[in-house]
C-alpha cells in the first residue's frame, strides 16, 4: 500500500481562499492605469486610422440612404426616411443580383476550395521541379485581376478566334459564345483561376503541419490511404480550410474587377453582383439615395456572415498558429 | 571539463542536418506538372500574344508559331505609359509603409502585452474588412471631392492603407506570437529595456514575416481597380485602370492589349515569384516555414 | 553579499484561483548551491521565477542580499538564469549571445571579448564562438546557456532545469560539470528540478516542495536520514523508501502473517501517543534477506542492475497486502515466486510518520 503525505492540506480551505482574494484584489489596483495605456498605445494610431476611414464614410452612407438624392439633379437632395429601402426591396432586379452575389461567393469558394485541395494533396508529395510547379501555381493569385479578365475574355473565351473553341472544334463541338450565353459562369471559372491558388496555398500549409507520426500509427493499425485522409488529415485540414473559406468570401464579396472587364454585369443584370449593381446605380445613374440604401443592405447581410466567419477564425486561430 | 568527455557525447549529441531535396520520379509528379502548367498557361498565352503582331494575335487556329515583334510595346509606351506606372509605384509604396508604421505597433500590442480589450480590438480589425467597400464608395467619393482629392493619388494611398491594415496587423500579430516568450525573458534578464529588447531581439526574428506582410500588401495594392477607377481621372490613374481606359481607346486589338495587360501585371508577378517564399509564408500564416 | 531570503513569499496562478507558492520561507547563504526540487505542479519553477523577477511577488517579500526585490524589474536584480529550453538568441551567434548582457551594460567591446573568451574556455565552446545557435547540438547549446549566465558574474545564478533535455549520460556528465564550476565561482546558486537525484548529488541544501508549500529544507544528508514527513520520505532516495501504513501489534507493527518489529523506545512512542496505526518507512537498502526473523514475504520482481539487485515482494494479500523492496545481492538474490524473510538491516534506520497528517513521529 503506497502513501502519499497529506501534509499541510489547508483544513481551513476558507483561509486560503481569502488570501487569493486579497491578493487579486490589489492585482486589479496594481496593473496601473499608466501601464494599461502604455501596453495599448501603440494600437491606437492604427485603430483611429480604421474608425477614421472606415467607420466615418459607413455612418454617411446610412444618412444618404435616408435620402432622395440624384447626383444629376442638384438641389434635388431631400429626406426621405425608408423610402429608399422600400423601393430596393421591391426592386426585382435588386433580388436577382442578390441572388447572383450569392451564386457567386459559393460557387467559387466551394469549387476553388475543392481544386485546391486536390492540387495540395499532389504538391504534398515531393517529386522533381516541386518548387516551379509551386511558382507556376501562384500566378494566377498574383495577376492584376482586371488583367486577367481580359485574358480570359479575349484570347480564351472568345467565339472565334478563343483558345477554347479552337480545342474544342478539334473534337467536333461547335463554336460557343461563352460570355454571351453563360455570362456569370464565365465570371465564375475565371474567379476560381483566380482564387484556387491561395485555396491551395493554405491547404499545404495545413497538409506540411500534420503530424506525420499520427499516420505512421495509423498505417501500422492497418487503415488504407482513402481511410487515413478521411480520418486523420481531413479533420486537421478543418481549421485551414475554413479558413479559406472564410477569408475567400470576404474578398469574394467585393468582387467587381472581372465583372466590369468581363461582362459589365449584362446581359441586363444576368451577371451582376451587388457590388457592380450598386456601383452603376451611383456612378452610372448618379442614384445616390438608392445606391446607398443598396450599399446599407449588402451590409447587413455580409455582417451577418460575418459575425459567424469571425467567431470561426477566432475559434481556430485564436493566438498561436498551429505548431507543427 | 576535459576534452575526453567530448567524445563520449559527440555520438548521442548532434548538430541538426538538413535533408536533401528528392528528386524522385513519380507519376503524380507528372499529373502536378499539368496541373501547373495548366493554371500558368493564361498568363503564358498573355505574355506570348504581347510579342505578336496584331495579324497573328486573333487568328483561327491560334498560332504558336509567329514572328515575334515588339511593336505593341512600342505602342503600349508611346501612350504614356510611365504616368500610370509611376502612380501605381507610388501608392503602392506609400500605402505598404503607411502600413507597416502602424500596423507593426499595432501587432506588438495585440501579441506581447495583451490587456483585457485585446480581443476585442484584433476583433473591431477583422470587422472592418467584413464591410463591403462599395457600402463606403458613395460617401468616400462624396468626401474626397469635397476635399478637393478627387484624381489625387494621396487618396489612394490612404484607402490602400485602411484596405491593407486589418490583414496585415492579423498576419503581423501571428507572427509575433512565435517569439518565444522566454526569449523577451532572458534578454530582460540581461539587462534589456523593453525598446531594446524589441529592436536586438524581437525585430530580427520577425522580420521575414514583416516582409511577408508587405509583399502581401504590395499586391493587393497594386492590383485594386474598385477604388481607383471610381476616384481617379487622368492625373493619378494607377495601371490597372491604365489598362482600362486602353482598351477602351483601342477596342479589339489583342496584341496591343496583351501588351498593356503585361507591362500592368507583371511587376508584382515577378515579385511574387522571387519573394515566393515569404509570399507563401505570409499567406499561411507563418504554418509553412 | 548575496544571500536570498524568500519571506512568506506568496505567488497565483495567472487567471485562477490557486496558489502557485504557498507562503515560502527560505534562507539562502551567500554562495550556497540550494535546490528546489519537487513533482510538476509544486511550485518549485514559480518560486524560482519569483526571484528572478519573472513572476510577482503576490504576498510577502523576497531579499537579495537584504535588499527587497519588491518593484524591482528582472534586469537590475543582477541574476543570470540558464533556461530549460536555453532561450537562446537564435539569430545572434555564440560569442553575441554571451556578450548580450554585458554589451548592454557598455562594456567595450574588447573587455566583452575577453570575458566571452575565457568563459568559453571554461565550458569548451571556443571553437563555436561564430557559429549560431541552429547549428549547435544540444548539450552545445546548454552550455552556451551557461556561458552566458558566467560572463555576466551576477550575484546570483537561477537555473530552472537546465539538464531535463539533455540524455542520461550527457545529463549525468554535465551535471559534475555544473557543480564543480559553481564551487570553482562561489556564485549563490538556486537550481530548480524535479530530478531527486540531481538534487541529492549537487546541492548544499535542497528544498522539497509540493503543492506550493515547502515540506523541508535541509542538507542532503538530513534529507535522506530524517525525512521530516512521509512525502519527503518518499521523494528522496532511489528506489523509494518503503512506505506503509499498518496496525500496532505488540512489539511492533502487523506486516501480512508476520510481526515487524520496531525499537522498544518506538513501540513507548506510539503507546504514548496513542496511536493504533502507524505510517512506517524503511529504504530498500536497509531491509535484507535474512534465514530466522522478520517478515515473511513472497517475490514479485527481481531486478537485477549488476552492482546490486532489489526485489520486489509483498506481504499479506487483497487489502491488507503491503508491498515491501528490498535490496539484494545480485549472486544470492532470490527468484521470482521464492517465499523469504525480510528484517531490517542492524544499522538501518526505521521512520514513524502520523498515518493521517504525514508528520514525522520520531
Amino acid at each position: 500500500m503506497t502513501l502519499t503525505a497529506d501534509t499541510g492540506t489547508d483544513t481551513d480551505e476558507g483561509a486560503v481562499a481569502e488570501r487569493v482574494r486579497k491578493i487579486k484584489e490589489s492585482q486589479d489596483v496594481g496593473v496601473s492605469r499608466a501601464e494599461g495605456w502604455r501596453r495599448r498605445g501603440p494600437l491606437l494610431p492604427a485603430l483611429i486610422f480604421m474608425i477614421a476611414v472606415t467607420q466615418v464614410p459607413f455612418l454617411f452612407t446610412l444618412y444618404y440612404s435616408t435620402l432622395s438624392w440624384n447626383l444629376v439633379r442638384p438641389g434635388s437632395r431631400q429626406f426621405v426616411g425608408l423610402n429608399n429601402y422600400i423601393a430596393v426591396i421591391q426592386d426585382s432586379q435588386f433580388w436577382s443580383v442578390a441572388g447572383n452575389t450569392v451564386i457567386l461567393i459559393v460557387g467559387v469558394v466551394l469549387i476553388s476550395a475543392l481544386l485546391g485541395l486536390g492540387i495540395a494533396l499532389l504538391l504534398d508529395r515531393a517529386f522533381l521541379g516541386r518548387g516551379a510547379v509551386r511558382t507556376l501555381l501562384i500566378t494566377p493569385f498574383l495577376i492584376t485581376p482586371v488583367a486577367g479578365a481580359l485574358v480570359w475574355k479575349t484570347t480564351i473565351l472568345d467565339p472565334n478566334n478563343g483558345i477554347l473553341n479552337w480545342v474544342l472544334s478539334l473534337v467536333g463541338i461547335g463554336p460557343v459564345d461563352w460570355i454571351g450565353q453563360f455570362p456569370l459562369s464565365m465570371v465564375m471559372v475565371e474567379l476560381i483561376w483566380q482564387w484556387t491558388p491561395f485555396m491551395m496555398l493554405l491547404i499545404l500549409a495545413g497538409l506540411t503541419s500534420m503530424p506525420r507520426d499520427q499516420l505512421e500509427a495509423g498505417r501500422v493499425d492497418g487503415a488504407t490511404a482513402f481511410q487515413l485522409f478521411r480520418e486523420l488529415t481531413l479533420p486537421h485540414l478543418r481549421r485551414f480550410i475554413e479558413l479559406g473559406v472564410v477569408l475567400g468570401a470576404v474578398y469574394l464579396v467585393n468582387t467587381f474587377d472581372a465583372i466590369f472587364m468581363m461582362t459589365q454585369g449584362g446581359p441586363g443584370v444576368a451577371s451582376a453582383n451587388l457590388p457592380f449593381y450598386i456601383y452603376q446605380r451611383a456612378f452610372l445613374g448618379f442614384d445616390m439615395g438608392q445606391a446607398a440604401a443598396m450599399g446599407v443592405v449588402v451590409v447587413i447581410f455580409t455582417m451577418i456572415i460575418a459575425s459567424f466567419a469571425l467567431r470561426l477564425i477566432f475559434k481556430s486561430f485564436s493566438g498561436k498558429e498551429e505548431a507543427a | 571539463m576535459t576534452t575526453t568527455t567530448e567524445r563520449v557525447s559527440e555520438t548521442t549529441d548532434t548538430a541538426p542536418v538538413r535533408k536533401k531535396k528528392s528528386t524522385k520520379f513519380s507519376p503524380w509528379g507528372v499529373v502536378a506538372w499539368l496541373v501547373g502548367l495548366g493554371f500558368f498557361f493564361p498568363v503564358f498565352w498573355m505574355v506570348l500574344t504581347s510579342f505578336k503582331a496584331e495579324s497573328d494575335a486573333a487568328t483561327n487556329p491560334p498560332k504558336l508559331f509567329f514572328v515575334p515583334t515588339l511593336d505593341q510595346y512600342a505602342a503600349v509606351f508611346g501612350q504614356g505609359i510611365g504616368p500610370a506606372m509611376l502612380n501605381s509605384v507610388f501608392a503602392t509604396a506609400m500605402s505598404t509603409i503607411l502600413v507597416l508604421l502602424l500596423g507593426v505597433p499595432a501587432a506588438f500590442a495585440l501579441s506581447l502585452r495583451p490587456v483585457r480589450k485585446t480581443s476585442d480590438a484584433l476583433f473591431f480589425f477583422m470587422s472592418t474588412k467584413m464591410l463591403p467597400v462599395v457600402a463606403a464608395i458613395l460617401p468616400l467619393y462624396v468626401i474626397v471631392s469635397n476635399l478637393g482629392l478627387l484624381d489625387n493619388i494621396w487618396a489612394l494611398v490612404v484607402l490602400y492603407t485602411s484596405m491593407n491594415l486589418p490583414i496585415a496587423v492579423w498576419m503581423m500579430r501571428s507572427f509575433f506570437l512565435e517569439v518565444p516568450g522566454e526569449l523577451l525573458e532572458a534578454a530582460s534578464l540581461d539587462g534589456a529595456s523593453l525598446w531594446r529588447s524589441v529592436r536586438e531581439v524581437i525585430l530580427p526574428l520577425v522580420s521575414p514575416g514583416i516582409a511577408a506582410t508587405a509583399l502581401i500588401c504590395v499586391i493587393f495594392a497594386w492590383n485594386e481597380f474598385f477604388l481607383a477607377v471610381n476616384l481617379t481621372a487622368v492625373n493619378a490613374q494607377t495601371m490597372p485602370v491604365y489598362l482600362v481606359g486602353f482598351i477602351a481607346g483601342e477596342g479589339q486589338y489583342w496584341a496591343v492589349l496583351s501588351a498593356a495587360a503585361t507591362m500592368a501585371a507583371l511587376p508584382v508577378i515577378l515579385c511574387g515569384w522571387f519573394a515566393q517564399n515569404k509570399l507563401v509564408r505570409g499567406l499561411s500564416f507563418g504554418a509553412i516555414k | 553579499m548575496a544571500s536570498i531570503t524568500y519571506k512568506n513569499a506568496s505567488c497565483i496562478y495567472a487567471g485562477s484561483d490557486k496558489l502557485a507558492v504557498d507562503n515560502l520561507n527560505l534562507d539562502i547563504q551567500d554562495g550556497e548551491f540550494v535546490v528546489l526540487v519537487g513533482p510538476s505542479g509544486s511550485g518549485k519553477s514559480t518560486a524560482l521565477r519569483m526571484l528572478a523577477g519573472l513572476e510577482d511577488i503576490d504576498e510577502g517579500a523576497i531579499e537579495i542580499g537584504g535588499k527587497d526585490m519588491t518593484g524591482v524589474p528582472s534586469k537590475d536584480r543582477d541574476i543570470a538564469m540558464v533556461f530549460q529550453n536555453y532561450a537562446l538568441y537564435p539569430n545572434k551567434t555564440v560569442a553575441e549571445n554571451m556578450g548580450f548582457a554585458l554589451k548592454l551594460r557598455g562594456v567595450s567591446a574588447d573587455e566583452r571579448r575577453k570575458k566571452v573568451e575565457s568563459a568559453a574556455k571554461i565550458l569548451d565552446l571556443t571553437e563555436f564562438l561564430d557559429r549560431k545557435p541552429a547549428k549547435l547540438s544540444g548539450g552545445q547549446r546548454q552550455r552556451v546557456a551557461m556561458g552566458r549566465a558566467i560572463v555576466r558574474e551576477p550575484q546570483v545564478f537561477c537555473m530552472d532545469e537546465p539538464l531535463s533535455n539533455l540524455d542520461a549520460k550527457l545529463r549525468v556528465q554535465t551535471r559534475t560539470q555544473i557543480a564543480a564550476l559553481q564551487r570553482r565561482l562561489g556564485t549563490t546558486t538556486v537550481y530548480v528540478t524535479h530530478d531527486q537525484v540531481e538534487a541529492m548529488t549537487m546541492g548544499d541544501r535542497v528544498a522539497v516542495l509540493k503543492g506550493g508549500k515547502l515540506q523541508q529544507f535541509a542538507s542532503p544528508n538530513e534529507l535522506y536520514d530524517r525525512p521530516a514527513n512521509a512525502f519527503v520520505a518518499g521523494f528522496i532516495g532511489s528506489p523509494a523508501m518503503n512506505l506503509f501504513t499498518a496496525a500496532v501489534a505488540g512489539d511492533g507493527v502487523k506486516v501480512g502473517d508476520s510481526v515487524f518489529e520496531l525499537e522498544r523506545d518506538q513501540v513507548s512512542l506510539l503507546a504514548g501517543a496513542g496511536l493504533t496505526e502507524v505510517t512506517v518507512g524503511i529504504r530498500p537498502e536497509q531491509l535484507e534477506v535474512t534465514d530466522t526473523g522478520g517478515v515473511e514475504v513472497v517475490v514479485d520482481l527481481v531486478e537485477d542492475l549488476g552492482s546490486e539487485a532489489f526485489i520486489y515482494t509483498h506481504a499479506g494479500s487483497g487489502s491488507n497486502g503491503i508491498e515491501l523492496v528490498a535490496r539484494a545481492n545480485p549472486r544470492t538474490a532470490p527468484r521470482l515466486a521464492d517465499t523469504v524473510r525480510l528484517r531490517k538491516h542492524p544499522e538501518g534506520a526505521i521512520h514513524l510518520f502520523h498515518p493521517e497528517s504525514g508528520e514525522r513521529l520520531n
